[in-house]
């Protein structure tokens, strides 16, 4: 990712409020979820011994939903974290 | 009407065969010499996987090869019907010119009286059918072979024995006919009999779609004494000019260039037939002096007419073939079909600017429209129907069974039903940014945009890939169809999986699907590039074939590229939440790019550690 782009992500991201990142977290996690049940559904059709060229195709499939999941972790991550960060900001302030 | 219309024939010929078993016999000999042709059809289909093309190529640069490629493959497939559709469709595909396609229809018409030939000197006169017995054994034991070629020898002695069996029964029903009444008593005499009996055989071969099989009947007929000389003359004629509703109506489906080579077919056996009405008593002279030369007898009316036959076509030819070149120009100038009016869009109205999600959802329609008339532009772009697309059925062996590429005119296309859209899709949009709106609405409508454009730059790559694929796409040589057949799977594959997600609910695990039809485009390209690499290094590969397949992949993955942004566009949802995961997770350039390249994922497997 270009660090220009990244930058202004996380400027973005910073600047939210915790409500706006607690939807944007549920939602993710919601996707995730879906995604978690794709690979599942993945899997077994590529346990029902399929020809060379589906058998391509599934394990094609399979890699991008896994690094879409291991995408979306990393940013679920960086959402907890910043808001036990904001807590406990809160908290040594008081 | 065609349903009522075909009942009918059911109906009219049933009666006549229960009636006369006579009638049965002839009709039975003519629907065996069709089959016959079916076969033969088939069994030349087999062996044209780019053969026929590139002897096409390379005997058409003057019109004399033209004319002479004409007399030669008629004469060996025994169908004008069969070389001239083909021809239409290359002069379809712009890859031979007019002037070349108009050569190759005088010879076609040329090598056609062959035909007359073989059946008013072999085939009534030899007991051909004891010769199609064997050809029809062998045919059938050839075509329970699993080999393509085999199986095309076998057609072409079915063909050959059914040509002969359908002979032999219209002579024994004309025969049959001959002892009970005589039909020549119906005889018109004059120009009237002329007239009427150059619309019957033009009748009966438009009906039976084949001028063989019409000369076959007049030839028997005049062999049992059922039709006068005269008459025959006139029905030959009739045949000739019959034969040309065939190929009108295989031009009718074709791009502008297939409907001019249909016209010039009209035109020339229109003027052909119209030369020899009006000269008939001087042909008939003529006929009746080359016979005395040649040694046909003053009563072999047989073989006088298969004379008359060949000599009225050539002259024909003669007359015509120092004006092709001009025809060709006055065609190109003054024949242009009044275009399909330009479609219109299905959901932009006035109504749907009153509010800015009412036009927002307006356009997204209208986008949808638009990327629907891509899928079948496209899909017909590389060759394949539509319904195979939208099927289960294996792309891969549709298009490794594919003999032709089929002929297409994308710029027409294009003018009708991507261009007139995607300006109506513009114009709205900015209507709606007349009216202001926020900004959340201002970037969807950005985004639609951009999705039209990109369908837009899809349907013009496919333009320069159809070209090529017309060139190359059924290539002899099986490392450039390889490469060929596998842009074309590759696509269609595409347009198959992107038309599946468009059916599921829109939402961010669907759109996140198109990710890895990025993948697959990604891999099937770096390992397409690869093999040209080699193939260049290997010298397998000549360097204009190779700058060719060079391009032509580049269109193939800006097709599949911009087909992917704009189905983004389509099949994100509108709840806010979706398209926030969306963006979150989808994959950028630079991730697929690593995976297609096999590198392994930095992060840790998330199965165990997903919330």
């Amino acid at each position: 990712m270009k660090t220009k782009k990244l930058l202004a992500r996380l400027a973005d991201f910073m600047n939210k409020d915790r409500g706006t990142q607690r939807e944007e977290l549920e939602h993710i996690r919601e996707v995730l979820k879906k995604l978690k049940k794709k690979e599942q559904r993945l899997r077994e059709k590529l346990d029902a011994d399929p020809d060379d060229e589906e058998r391509r195709e599934l394990e094609g499939k399979l890699e991008v939903v896994h690094a879409q999941r291991t995408k979306g972790l990393e940013r679920v991550k960086a959402l907890r974290e910043n808001r036990r960060g904001t807590s406990a900001d809160k908290f040594s302030e008081t | 009407m065609q349903r009522i219309l075909l009942i009918a024939v059911f109906l009219v010929l049933g009666y006549g065969l229960w009636a006369s078993p006579d009638l049965k016999e002839i009709a039975a000999g003519v629907a065996l010499f069709l089959f016959g042709m079916i076969s033969l059809e088939n069994g030349f289909k087999a062996f044209m996987g780019g053969a026929l093309e590139t002897a096409l190529r390379r005997s058409t640069d003057r019109l004399w090869k033209s004319i002479g490629f004409g007399i030669a493959s008629t004469t060996l497939m025994q169908s004008s019907t069969l070389v001239s559709l083909v021809t239409i469709s290359f002069v379809s595909a712009e890859m031979i010119t007019l002037a070349a396609g108009i050569g190759i229809i005088m010879g076609a018409n040329l090598g056609t009286t062959t035909g007359a030939w073989l059946i008013a000197g072999l085939g009534l006169r030899v007991d051909i059918a004891a010769y199609a017995m064997p050809m029809l054994v062998f045919g059938v034991i050839l075509l329970l072979n699993r080999s393509r070629a085999l199986k095309g020898v076998g057609y072409l002695l079915m063909g050959i024995g059914f040509l002969f069996l359908g002979i032999h029964y219209m002579k024994e029903g004309f025969d049959a006919v001959q002892e009970g009444f005589d039909l020549a008593a119906y005889a018109v005499p004059g120009l009237p009999g002329l007239l009427l009996f150059t619309a019957i055989g033009m009748a009966v071969t438009v009906i039976m779609q084949s001028s063989h099989a019409t000369l076959l009947v007049i030839i028997t007929a005049l062999a049992a004494g059922q039709v006068t000389y005269e008459n025959a003359l006139a029905l030959a004629i009739g045949a000739n000019l019959g034969s040309a509703f065939t190929t009108a109506l295989g031009g009718l489906t074709a791009n502008l260039g297939g409907k001019r080579l249909a016209v010039a077919h009209v035109l020339f056996n229109v003027m052909t037939a119209a030369v020899a009405v009006a000269l008939i008593g001087q042909m008939a002279w003529a006929v009746d002096q080359i016979s005395g030369w040649v040694g046909i007898a003053e009563d072999d009316f047989l073989l006088k007419l298969a004379l008359f036959h060949t000599l009225f076509n050539l002259l024909g030819v003669v007359l015509l073939a120092p004006f092709v070149r001009p025809l060709e120009r006055l065609l190109i100038r003054y024949v242009h079909f009044a275009p399909p009016p330009a479609e219109q869009p299905r959901f932009l109205f006035p109504e749907s600017l009153k509010t800015p999600a009412t036009a927002v959802t307006a356009v997204r329609n209208e986008v949808a429209h638009l990327y629907d008339n891509a899928h079948g532009l496209i899909a017909h772009g590389m060759s394949l129907r539509r319904r195979v697309i939208d099927s289960d059925a294996s792309l891969s062996q549709a298009v490794r069974q594919t003999r032709r590429i089929m002929p297409l005119d994308v710029d027409d296309i294009y003018e009708t039903k991507i261009k007139s859209l995607h300006s109506a899709i513009v114009g709205f949009i900015g209507e709606v940014h007349a009216r202001e709106i926020s900004e959340q609405w201002t970037e969807r409508l950005y985004d639609l945009q951009q999705a039209s454009r990109a369908i837009v730059e899809a349907v013009k790559a496919t333009k320069h890939l159809h070209k090529n694929l017309s060139r190359y796409g059924v290539s002899p040589s099986p490392s450039v169809r390889e490469h060929y057949d596998g842009i074309r799977v590759q696509i269609a594959r595409l347009l198959r999986e992107i038309g599946q997600l468009r059916t599921e609910e829109p939402g961010a695990v669907t759109s996140l699907s198109l990710d890895s039809l990025r993948l697959g485009l990604e891999r099937s390209s770096m390992e397409r590039m690869n093999s040209i690499n080699r193939m260049i290094r290997d010298r397998q590969l000549p360097p204009q074939i190779a700058t060719s397949l060079m391009n032509d992949e580049a269109y193939a993955h800006e097709i599949g590229e911009k087909l992917i942004d704009a189905s983004r566009v389509l099949l994100q949802s509108d709840e806010p939440g979706d398209r926030i995961a969306d963006e979150r997770l989808a994959l950028d350039e630079g991730d697929i790019e690593r995976i297609a390249r096999g590198s392994k994922p930095t992060a840790d497997a998330p199965g165990e550690t997903t919330p």
